[in-house]
């Protein structure tokens, strides 16, 4: 960039320039999605199986699957931390929405547990739903991605309609559809989108 | 009478490296050379005088042992961004027809 005197009009589509610059392929690779919605998806129905045909007693065991698939992710975040060159609000802020969900569904494991001791998992299913969909619809609007908007309030339908489910079994179903519209589909968009842009 | 452009801000590589930093959060020296094809030479001249202005904040620090600067617009430097743009509009309105 060399060094020169400029009138009002130049300075003011540089500004627009550099700013415009500065968005390029700040795109989300949909990777987070796509892992935890598989994983997630595939405990969700080995649980299920094993609660439906077995009534095996310690069916959520199969969430401890979900280990390994942490520590996989911690480490990938920190390898794209110490790769990237630029810190956008948009990385700050969704980076926060999905911490706020982590503390809120402990959370609320916890609160559940406590409130309603024996009853826990028939009320665990509407309520686990109804969380899922805030960091998606939450994302879909700050990434402006309208497949995850949707999936979001797809979460909130399913909500509700796991409540409606007299054999509570069955609720565990709405488990694997919910990562079906919310995270599998809308992880696979933003894959795709993210490869159109190299 | 026309308010004086900040003199600090009217020039070509300080206000492309301001409108970068003024769209993210934290950007590294790298990337702020990639984006304006600046020279390291001279971009750390005009980054060191966005400094020395207090309109951004250089921070220095290790990524995996190698020294790593990044750059961050301040809340003063973000003042300085909107009166600046705010004057060149006022520039541009008067000249329109």
């Amino acid at each position: 960039m060399v060094e020169q005197d400029f009138n009002p009009q130049q300075s003011l589509e540089l500004i627009e320039t550099m700013i415009n610059r500065a968005k390029d392929k700040f795109a989300e690779r949909g990777d987070m999605y796509l892992i935890w919605g598989w994983n997630v998806f595939i405990c969700s129905i080995i649980q299920f199986i094993l609660l439906h045909f077995f009534q095996y007693p310690y069916h959520y065991m199969v969430w401890m699957a979900s280990w390994p698939v942490f520590f996989y992710q911690l480490y990938q975040l920190r390898k794209k931390n110490k790769q990237r060159k630029v810190r956008t609000y948009t990385d700050h802020i969704i980076a926060f929405v999905w911490v706020t969900f982590l503390v809120l569904i402990f959370l609320l494991a916890f609160l559940i547990g406590r409130l309603t001791g024996g009853e826990y998992y028939s009320h665990i299913n509407p309520v686990v739903l109804a969380l899922y969909g805030m960091p998606i619809f939450l994302s879909g609007i700050i990434l402006r991605f309208r497949p995850l908007i949707l999936g979001g309030i797809g979460c909130w339908v399913l909500s509700v309609l796991c409540t409606f489910i007299k054999e509570y079994d069955y609720q565990f179903l709405m488990i694997p559809l919910a990562m079906i519209i919310a995270w599998i589909i809308p992880g696979y968009l933003l894959r795709a989108r993210y490869k159109s842009q190299q | 009478m026309f308010k004086e452009l900040d003199p600090i801000l009217h020039s070509q590589l300080r206000l492309a490296v301001m409108s970068l930093l003024i769209s993210v959060k934290q950007a590294e020296f790298i990337f702020i050379k990639e984006k304006t094809n600046a020279t390291a030479g001279n971009l750390s001249v005009q980054v060191q005088k966005l400094k020395e202005a207090g309109y951004i904040d250089v921070i220095k620090e290790f990524k995996d042992n190698y020294p790593n600067t990044s750059c961050k617009i301040t809340k003063k430097g973000i003042a300085a961004f909107e009166e600046y743009v705010k004057t060149l509009q006022e520039y541009l309105q008067v000249k329109q027809p």
